[in-house]
């Protein structure tokens, strides 16, 4: 029962090529770094991916190397990196989709730790106490040996699909809005305020949320470059989301005495 | 030297020391937990399929509650596991999804009326009722009797780690990112917490607790091949082996899954031949049916894996710059049926494989997947020697898992275990007894001991290589510690991890700086990582059974009679080269469920002497007690009303078992 | 009031509940741009009745002087958009200030960022600015024009003013920054606020018909006034007399510029019609 091989070869003689890998190097620790472009050559192989090829890097030419890899399986978000110009996720990148020359650096914006590797954990915890990012919910303690509440099947996929953010920084360190403003809680902000308004455990209204949000290091500080929207490493409609938001806030503009007396 | 003190120290942000720690924090106590990475990069966010608990909410869960969850996870565990364990694990699970839920996990909700399902190949329509529309909904998975893997569509474990997260946050769970447990502070008696190192700047910090709990997760790397994170290298469990005084449980006990992708290990769901998939070698053959005629692709788990494996050994691998694989082919499934049914398969061969499972073989290999042993603590989740050190998740053996460990009971296990261990945790920072003057300079000495060997790796000029050591350790255990084991190769695979242990001590590091230096870490690390492979290698060497995961070819049949104990390893020595290991008997005579057939795999196990007069009291108590309530039977068979923390022993409600 | 100035003196503005102002202004700059944006939809429309002919976009300028309404031409009547616009156009200005790189540091990383990026929307931001920028100077000079000299628009006023007046090259620069930064506005408007069915490469398809078309439409009209102002460079100055209209006086339509133009020929393009 021999298949008419949809095999795919091994080894392709004519795809091989040496990658010539430059790594955007800094250590913000060493008062005597420079930031500087250092070349690796790496022989490619099929189905090669970043995470490989820095692995392999570092194995074999420069156990100096730093960069953040963690499930290695697009998941957790960890290894978002600057790829040819572009925020992207280094695991989920086939060497194959690049030219011969790649050139890698860090994330912008975020506290850079050394060479590819940047802190974005630090700014996410500080966007999630700044926005709140839990359930605001009626009772205090919720009694668990109970039949949970009933929510509608069609809503928890919504909340899910609000909820696969990686918080992998790719967003923000695209944003052209974030490097001229350095408090802009970005897509992946606005993104957390769209899936625990759309909750309907989340007792916050809009006017609670325009508290959040509601400047122009939130919604009205986004000037819609959407490039959040373009290298997001999941696909999520951040477009939709921030425009959603922006007519929604801008219906408290409406309440002409916030400072409620 | 830094000193930070507090109530609770964490090692571990993934969701079983999120969940510890929110329950610290929650009793009043002063929580900091050390993370590798920021906690929601943890590798419980992997977890996709689901978590048990036994809601009994859809139709094909009717009828599931504790006992029926209890019993799956006993002979899932081989009769390996602590049956009281399990049952304070099965009593708590509801109320973790339950929790969950009204934390904001996005839990998949039933959905009322009739729907097309796929069970054994066959196209089944299945009615869910009026009254359980919008409840928590529940899917199958391998080894249970009933329906009762909740999920969140294809993304369980992230979204139980995002929500767990934030819930640390809003409790102000100080949270210390990069920064690496390097050693237990203790005195042969209590631990007083931990020597960290920040791995941005190098510096050594002195964390001193009242309780320390390690909750580092699984050991994956230890394995060429994995499906486990980057960071999953066993340091938690390294910590308490280093102590001498604490033990490891079970650490032979290591689970496999038969197609992780070749070669970066991440998993493809079983779906994939549950749905009619073929496993095909080098030639293009289809190779399962000359092994297993009857079931085929569709053996259990641990028996395809061993099965493929074997052929490789038989050069039937496809060889590659990164060692031979096998293929995994659905292209006959056809497009409507992948695209629909296997979304996440196709993501991933396309972003990983750069390839169309439509048209193209998938290239696997099994790949190690699950840590059952781990840091052994008694049901309270501390150690039996070491007073004040704390473990929860898989990086603990309590033990829930035995020998092999039921599919979605891992995620179920990080939220229950944090649950119950982050009380009694509590219980033991709130008892006076327990209060300890500050060992300052013990800690001193504990730092200044870490600094020295950190000061050695640097200064030494060549040395081995940390990197090539570690690939050689995983190389050893794929080779001789892997899904099929026999003497000699246990013998061989110590032999050679014993001597990578000699070498790791000569280990160079050849980049000098004192801070952010992954050479360095790779150094510290493996040194600790060998120390774990020996344990485990040796461990299974003296197991002359099969038990669960742990397969030996040369001793094929469970073997109560010799080996219904659990291993515990201890490494008293520094200088030695092989753990102390101890056997510890399961009193057969305190089981609720007696050891038996599984009901699944061989059926030629050798009995426990106790087995039969136990079987016969326990059948004799269940006559007596006819008609009576099943937790009134359940307590006379196996008492552990009292085992659980208080705010944890309620019933749970069902739609057919009101409260 | 007094209150305001203590609690910003103190730093403590923001504390409490959030202001509701960047909720307006967001939405002021959105809607002064979608109003300017617009009017310069319409006005190409207006300067390309040219290609229609002379009679037309002759009949076009008499409307908005409100001939055909009053029977006498009032120029003031354009006088009064302009002037109008022009607090449009300011308060427009100023809203998008707010998003302006405030320092070349600022900008010097915009600027790197766009380049890196390789990413339209983006890079098309920057365009936004640098068309904004030019658009300080070029609408305040064409609006100040039309607000003192309305009457100085016509078939022959206008073509003599873009050839033997040499504005011609004013007014490409100033088409295609307009335009640009129009149409990218409207793109912006779209994508910002959200619009129901429209997927954004459709948009974006859009987006770049609408500016070929409107550079397309500008340029045509404009070569136009350039021919006819070459054609009419004897004669600058005269005003255009519609050709079934007979020659009127002083106080009808047609007769009006005379004056004005001959009176001062003052070095300053605008009067000039």
């Amino acid at each position: 029962m021999h298949a008419p091989a949809p095999v795919p070869a091994p080894v392709l003689a004519s795809r091989r090529r040496t990658l010539a890998i430059d790594v955007l190097r800094y250590d913000p620790q060493a008062p005597a770094s420079q930031p500087a472009l250092q070349r690796y050559l790496l022989e490619e192989v099929d189905g090669m991916t970043l995470f490989i090829a820095l692995n392999e890097i570092r194995e074999r030419q420069d156990p100096t190397l730093r960069f953040d890899f963690v499930c290695r399986a697009g998941i957790c978000g960890s290894c978002a990196m600057v790829v040819n110009g572009r925020p992207r996720l280094a695991c989920r990148t086939l060497t194959r989709d690049l030219p011969d020359r790649v050139v890698l650096a860090p994330l912008p914006f975020f506290d850079l730790i050394g060479d590819l590797s940047v802190n974005t954990g630090k700014w996410m915890r500080g966007m999630s106490e700044r926005l709140e990012t839990w359930i605001h919910e009626r009772e205090r303690e919720v009694d668990i040996t109970r039949i949970e509440e009933r929510m509608e099947p069609e809503l928890a996929a919504a909340i899910y699909e609000l909820d696969r953010c990686v918080e992998c920084g790719c967003c923000v360190a695209a944003c052209g809005t974030a490097r001229m403003r350095e408090d802009f809680v970005g897509a992946v902000g606005m993104g957390k305020i769209a899936r625990f308004r759309l909750d309907p455990r989340d007792t916050r209204d809009d006017g609670d949320y325009y508290e959040l949000i509601g400047d122009d290091n939130g919604v009205f500080g986004c000037m819609s470059l959407l490039a959040c929207h373009d290298v997001c490493p999941k696909s999520l409609p951040l477009e939709t989301w921030i425009a959603f938001l922006r007519r929604r806030m801008v219906l408290q503009a409406a309440d002409p005495f916030p400072s409620g007396g | 030297m830094k000193t930070i003190v507090t109530d609770v120290l964490v090692i571990g942000g993934g969701l079983a020391g999120l969940r510890t720690a929110i329950g610290a924090r929650r009793r009043g106590h002063a929580v900091i937990v050390l993370s590798l990475v920021p906690p929601k990069r943890s590798h419980s966010a992997a977890a996709q399929g689901g978590m048990q608990a036994s809601l009994a909410n859809v139709t094909k869960g009717i009828g599931d509650n504790e006992d029926v969850h209890f019993e799956d996870t006993v002979r899932g565990s081989d009769w390996g596991c602590d049956q009281v364990v399990a049952r304070m694990f099965v009593n708590t699970s509801p109320k973790a999804v339950r929790e969950l839920a009204a934390w904001g996990t996005p839990w998949s909700r039933i959905q009322r009326g009739e729907r097309e399902a796929v069970i054994n190949s066959q196209k089944v329509t299945i009615a869910e009722r009026d009254e359980a529309h919008g409840l928590i909904a529940q899917r199958d998975f391998g080894g249970t009797k009933k329906w009762r893997t909740c999920y969140v569509s294809d993304g369980t474990g992230h979204a139980m780690l995002y929500t767990t997260g934030d819930q640390a946050i809003r409790h102000g769970v100080e949270v210390r990112e990069r920064v690496e447990a390097l050693a237990l502070i203790h005195d042969g008696e209590r631990c007083y917490g931990a020597v960290a190192r920040n791995l941005v700047t190098g510096e050594l910090i002195a964390c001193l607790a009242r309780a320390t709990t390690i909750a580092t997760g699984g050991a994956g790397r230890l394995y060429r091949v994995t499906t486990n994170a980057v960071i999953c290298e066993g340091i938690g469990h390294a910590l308490a082996l280093e102590t001498g005084v604490a033990a490891l449980g079970n650490m032979e006990a290591v689970q496999f899954h038969p197609t992780g992708i070749f070669p970066a290990g991440i998993l493809v769901t079983e779906g994939c031949r549950g749905d009619g998939g073929l496993l095909r070698d080098v030639d293009g053959r289809r190779f399962m049916p000359d092994y297993e005629p009857e079931k085929k692709e569709l053996a259990s788990r641990d028996v395809v894996s061993r099965r493929m494996e074997e052929h490789i050994r038989r050069g039937k691998g496809v060889p590659t710059r990164f060692g031979p694989h096998l293929w995994l082919d659905i292209t006959l499934l056809g497009r409507g049926h992948i695209e629909h049914n296997l979304r996440e398969v196709k993501e991933i061969c396309e972003s990983f494989l750069g390839i169309d499972p439509v048209e193209q073989w998938i290239p696997v290999r099994p790949a190690q997947h699950y840590t059952m042993g781990g840091v052994r603590t008694r049901h309270t989740g501390e150690s039996p020697w070491l007073k004040g050190l704390f473990a929860a998740g898989e990086a603990a053996c309590w033990d829930l898992h035995g020998f092999n460990r039921l599919g979605g009971n891992s995620v179920a296990e990080t939220v229950v275990a944090g649950m119950i261990v982050g009380e009694f945790i509590s219980d033991f920072c709130d008892a006076p007894e327990n209060n300890v003057d500050l060992p300052m300079s013990l800690a001193r000495a504990f730092v200044a001991r870490e600094e020295s060997k950190l000061k050695a790796l640097l200064a030494r000029p060549g040395g081995e290589n940390a990197f090539r050591l570690l690939a050689e350790t995983q190389e050893t255990m794929t080779r001789f510690v892997g899904i099929f084991r026999e003497a000699d190769g246990l013998e061989e695979g110590v032999t050679h991890l014993q001597r990578l242990l000699q070498r790791s001590r000569d280990i160079g590091v050849t980049g000098k700086s004192w801070g952010n230096n992954p050479e360095l870490v790779a150094a510290y690390r493996v040194q600790r990582m060998v120390k774990l492979a020996i344990t485990i290698a040796y461990g299974a060497h003296q197991r002359t059974e099969s038990r669960g995961a742990h397969f030996r070819e040369d001793f094929p049949r469970r073997n109560d009679r010799e080996w219904l104990k659990r291993t515990l390893a201890f490494w008293p020595d520094e200088a030695a080269t092989l753990p102390h290991l101890r056997h510890e008997p399961l009193d057969v005579a305190k089981m609720e469920l007696p050891p038996g057939w599984r009901g699944y795999g061989m059926k030629n196990h050798v009995d426990h002497p106790d087995t039969a007069a136990r079987q016969s009291e326990v059948e004799a108590i269940r006559a007596r007690m006819k008609g009576r309530d099943r937790f009134d039977i359940q307590e006379a068979l196996m008492p552990c009303r009292d085992k659980l923390p208080a705010s944890l022993t309620g019933r749970n409600e069902r739609l057919g078992e009101p409260l | 009031m007094h209150d305001g100035v203590l609690i910003a003196q103190s730093g403590l503005a923001g504390r409490g509940r959030k202001s509701r102002w960047p909720a307006r202004l967001d939405l002021l700059q959105s809607l002064t741009g979608l109003l300017l944006a617009l009017f310069v939809c319409a006005h190409l429309f207006f300067d390309s009745s040219i290609l229609l002919g002379k009679d037309a976009m002759w009949a076009v300028s008499k409307f908005y002087e409100g001939y055909f309404v009053f029977g006498k031409a009032h120029p003031w009547l354009v006088s009064m958009v302009a002037g109008t616009l022009c607090v449009v156009f300011m308060a427009h200005a100023l809203l998008a200030l707010r998003k302006f790189p405030i320092n070349y540091r600022q900008y010097r990383t915009f600027h790197a960022h766009a380049r890196a990026m390789r990413h339209g929307d983006t890079r098309l931001w920057l365009w936004q600015v640098y068309t904004g920028f030019l658009l300080f100077f070029l609408a305040s000079a064409h609006l100040y024009q039309m607000f003192f000299w309305p009457q100085a628009i016509g078939p022959h006023a206008s073509s003599d003013r873009i050839w033997s007046d040499g504005h011609w090259p004013f007014y490409s620069v100033f088409l295609i920054a307009v335009v640009l930064h129009a149409v990218t506005g409207l793109y912006r408007l779209a994508v910002k606020w959200g619009r129901p069915g429209l997927p954004r490469p459709t948009l974006r398809t859009l987006r770049r018909l609408l500016t070929a078309f409107f550079l397309a439409l500008g340029f045509a009209a404009l070569a136009t006034y350039m021919k006819i102002g070459y054609d009419h460079r004897d004669h600058y100055g005269e005003r255009y007399h519609p050709a079934g209209n007979s020659p009127v006086d002083g106080d009808s339509p047609g007769s009006v510029p005379e004056e004005s133009s001959s009176v001062e020929p003052s070095r300053f393009a605008g009067q000039r019609r």
